[in-house]
């Protein structure tokens, strides 16, 4: 097929596994050491030991601790098929008692294929779930609660966890419970009752290491060579790839991404904006595209302000910010227009305009917000008098004098000066 | 064995002993386990077991502690074999929170006074209330299980039993429903409009027929969750046992130990206080005994004796919690379990290479070379860290670069003695950092997003406000552990010696 249908179909590939989680955590899983593996072993040693169990998986969000349990679950599932039912609780839906209960029987009614009703109090459904704790465990199945948002259930009384977990205590019961949480300190949050009850198993879902990340990258853009792909042209990619990834320019832009958040899921969106810059033509990927990509995903929307507005609107902000540094706390129209006039008469600037023009200008950089009034009140005096703050920092400011296409060079002198 | 008929009986693998079949067993099988045979045939760590033996012995002296026999009677026959999942799940089950064991040792004082309690209660005919506190952890509902099934085997005419968990209440005030019963309930729907708490006291009040009653036993769990504003439900459960006629001897558990004065004060002047018997928090010793008695139905020594000690220790300074003890020890096993399978997964790299020059050995012959078939103290070490650890100083440690430096920057504008402050303070705070180590900032939507972050994961609190720059921000961290985390990296080290030099100026 032609360079460019299989480059398509190439980039079609890769942006459908950036989307797929459980295909972009499956490399991470593979050493003894992952959560993967861990986790894996404790829910597998929980079955068939016959045993209960409480674990809790915490980590910033988008580290993939949800794709890690699905994985581990179906895995699972296709190992042990008939000893184990899931049901999922979310903290944002099932915090309040009566809720989480009636969801709780609700999903156990589906599993076993028995009739659910909603008009069951709160009594009924408390005495059903431990009923099927029972029976289940008498049948050697396995129930395994996913508690999501598992600091919201830490709300109130805590009751749905005291229920658990106490039905947990029992001998005749055979359940794991596993909670999902961003908060590290989710454990101090609960009761004394029931963080006694809890078993203190933690796995914590870190941001990966620098050999972690090679190997991620290289799984997710590598090219498959036994699928519908051209097979020179797979290896052609791969190799190309393999020469980007051990770039220096390449770490370097991908270390300078993830010092702000260096989670998978925020790597995985600057990738998926990587990959679509692709030349279709040539149909590799190469260093540009992610050069590209880094500051269009890491906006400054003041910066690009800025570089809109117009050389009066520059020279009001400027003044603006030579009156902050004089450290004149408050200011308003009128003073700017009296440091104005004496830069004019300093340094005989080209550019100086009439007074309600200037007003004009302040009018819009107040629209934009690049300024702000400070007093919320007084809307009787006029626009001159009311005093104003700016609302972008100096560095921004001097960021955005560089990169204006045709600043005077005045401005950027008295920005230097100021910085 | 009678056999038993069940489906799917080729699929499930036959690694589990199946409660069923020990059901069965037991009538079966009433044996005295003195011959180790197999695991599989110790009944004494199951809760099915016979309890005849142990029932006897506690039931005529409750008092005697049944660690008169020495500790030297802890001698193993055989050694543990840990790759044996047979042996490897008798151990986690006989450690196990829901293993109820059928001896509770260091609790016979408190059950004592208890059953006292109950038996003249019962003996006299009178009603009467108790009070039992302690910490999570030390054994409450298990010694009330064991003194209820004492007194009802005592007992010449049965009491009726009621063991009910508040926390299953949906109103506070159904507790008086289901004291009254289900046969009382179903007459009171021919019309009258009593409560259930108006029919108890009724029926409590009035004279002759209720002396033919029985004597009804009632023990509420996790008392506290009755409390309500008023406390009326709480005055009126206990107010119950007071009543003339009255033939209900209530047992309330909770954790509060004066709970009873500060919730029921009026009690007091009717001069009916509550009993109170207080189950302190587990010692050092008595961890031990608890431990080492769970593991005296195995038949080989599975931990070392100085972990099972350093383990008791260590749970008796925090908390003395049991539960705590053999969660520990749980994980020590599952620590041993992975340094098996590396160690095992080692063995396999290394056989494909020797194979062709040495003899094949098994796995079982390497691992007695390697001795692992003991917990030893490393592995507890490793087991009491991860329980007790926080682990914020690894989490502080791995985030990445700028969101360290928004830590750092509020611990520096928290240094002065400010609890406090805004997110443009720490804005300006983080620009400043970057200027003076030369890195570039972030912008300002960044850095709200970073803030965000932080708030989620618990490191710091940022408020609520209409304006992005005006929201609070405080620390949830210690500053101390922030400091000791980030001070090996050299980047920020220079930054905190900086300001403590300051401070101690």
């Amino acid at each position: 097929m032609g360079r460019e249908k299989a480059a398509k179909e190439a980039l079609n590939l890769l942006r459908g596994r950036l989307c797929d989680p459980t295909f972009v955590f499956k490399p991470l899983s593979d050493s003894p050491e992952s959560n993967y593996s861990k986790l894996k072993f404790i829910i597998s040693s929980s079955v068939t030991d016959a045993c209960n169990n409480s674990i809790l998986l915490l980590g910033p969000r988008g580290s993939g601790k949800i794709a890690v349990l699905e994985l581990v679950l179906k895995d699972l599932l296709l190992e042990y098929p008939d000893m184990i039912s899931v049901i999922r609780l979310s903290g944002l839906l099932h915090s309040d008692d009566n809720c989480a209960f009636k969801e709780i029987a609700r999903q156990l009614c589906v599993e076993h294929d028995l009739l659910f009703s909603k008009m069951a109090s709160f009594d009924d459904n408390s005495q059903f779930m431990i009923a099927m704790l029972r029976e289940c465990g008498l049948a050697h199945k396995t129930i395994i609660f996913v508690l999501d948002e598992f600091d919201l259930f830490a709300q109130g009384k805590q009751r749905v966890l005291y229920s658990l977990l106490d039905a947990m205590q029992s001998i005749t019961s055979q359940a794991v419970v596993i909670g999902v949480s961003c908060r590290l300190d989710a454990d101090q949050l609960l009761e004394k009752r029931v963080r006694s009850r809890f078993s203190h198993r933690k796995l914590m879902f870190l941001p990966p290491s620098k050999e972690d990340l090679q190997r991620l990258l290289g799984h997710i853009l590598s090219l498959p060579l036994d699928s519908t792909l051209p097979r020179d042209y797979a290896v052609e990619f791969n190799a190309k790839l393999q020469n980007m990834l051990a770039d220096e320019k390449f770490k370097q832009t991908i270390y300078t991404y993830m010092n702000s958040d260096a989670t998978v899921n925020h790597l995985l969106r600057f990738l998926f904006r990587a990959v679509s810059y692709m030349d279709l033509g040539s149909g590799f990927l190469a260093l540009e595209n992610f050069k590209t990509a880094l500051p269009n995903i890491q906006r400054q929307p003041k910066l690009e302000c800025i570089t809109d507005c117009s050389i009066l609107e520059l020279y009001i902000l400027v003044c603006m910010k030579r009156l902050e540094v004089k450290e004149q706390n408050l200011y308003n129209f009128n003073s700017v227009m009296t440091e104005y006039k004496s830069i004019h008469d300093t340094f005989q600037t080209s550019d100086y305009y009439a007074r309600n023009v200037c007003l004009r200008a302040f009018e819009h950089l107040q629209q934009r917000e690049l300024i702000c009034f400070t007093d919320n009140r007084g809307h009787n005096q006029s626009v001159e008098f009311r005093p104003v703050k700016l609302l972008i920092s100096s560095y921004e400011l001097q960021q955005g004098l560089k990169s204006y296409r045709s600043c005077p060079v005045i401005l950027l002198k008295l920005m230097d000066r100021e910085a | 064995m009678p056999a038993i008929v069940r489906s799917n009986a080729d699929s499930t693998p036959q690694k589990r002993r199946l409660r069923s079949d020990a059901a069965a067993a037991q009538d079966s099988q009433p044996s005295i386990p003195v011959k180790w045979k197999s695991p599989r045939r110790c009944t004494s760590a199951s809760p099915n077991c016979p309890s005849n033996r142990a029932a006897i012995d506690s039931s005529e002296n409750p008092g005697k502690s049944p660690l008169k026999k020495s500790p030297d009677r802890f001698i193993p026959n055989s050694k543990w074999s840990p790759v044996d999942t047979e042996q490897m799940r008798a151990v986690k089950e006989a450690l196990h929170v829901s293993t109820a064991p059928s001896t509770i040792v260091c609790r016979e004082d408190e059950q004592r006074r208890v059953l006292e309690f109950c038996k003249v209660c019962m003996e006299q005919e009178k009603a009467g209330s108790l009070y039992i506190c302690g910490c999570p952890g030390t054994g409450k509902s298990l010694s009330m299980e064991k003194v209820k099934q004492l007194l009802v085997d005592w007992a010449k005419e049965q009491p009726d039993v009621l063991s009910i968990n508040c926390t299953s209440l949906a109103k506070t005030s159904d507790i008086f429903s289901k004291i009254l019963g289900d046969a009382q309930r179903r007459k009171k729907a021919n019309g009258s409009t009593t409560s259930a708490l108006q029919q108890l006291q009724n029926v409590y009040s009035q004279n002759p027929l209720s002396s033919a009653k029985k004597m009804m036993l009632i023990i509420a769990d996790e008392l506290d969750y009755l409390i309500t504003k008023d406390r009326a439900v709480l005055h009126d459960l206990f107010l119950l046992t007071t009543l003339p006629f009255s033939r209900c001897i209530l047992i309330g558990i909770a954790n509060a130990i004066d709970l009873a004065d500060r919730f029921l004060p009026r009690l007091q002047s009717l001069n009916c206080k509550p009993m109170v018997v207080t189950f302190r928090a587990y010692d050092k010793d008595q961890i031990l005994t608890i431990l080492q008695e769970r593991l005296l139905a195995l038949p080989y020594l599975v931990f070392q004796p100085q972990a099972l000690e350093l383990c008791a220790r260590k749970v008796a300074a925090a908390s003395g919690d049991m539960r705590k003890a053999l969660c520990v020890c749980r994980s020590a096993i599952e620590v041993l379990e992975a340094e098996l399978r590396k160690s095992s997964s080692n063995f396999n790299l290394s056989t494909v290479e020797k194979a062709l020059f040495e003899q094949q050995t098994t796995a079982a012959d390497i691992l007695r070379k390697q001795e692992i078939d003991v917990v030893r103290l490393d592995h507890m070490v490793v087991a009491l860290s991860k329980t007790y650890r926080t682990p914020i100083v690894d989490t502080i440690q791995s985030l990445p670069q700028h969101q360290q430096i928004v830590l750092c920057s509020a611990v520096k504008l928290f240094h002065g003695g400010k609890k406090d402050t805004t997110v443009g303070e720490l804005n300006k705070s983080y620009m400043d950092f970057c200027k003076s180590t030369l890195i570039p900032p972030v912008g300002s939507m960044e850095l709200s997003t970073i803030c965000r972050v932080l708030n989620d994961q618990g490191l710091l609190k940022v408020g609520q406000s209409r304006d992005d720059k005006s929201k609070r921000v405080t620390l949830r961290v210690d500053e101390a552990d922030i400091t000791f985390a980030l001070q090996g990296i050299r980047f920020f080290r220079n930054c905190f010696q900086q300001f403590c030099s300051k401070h101690i100026d």
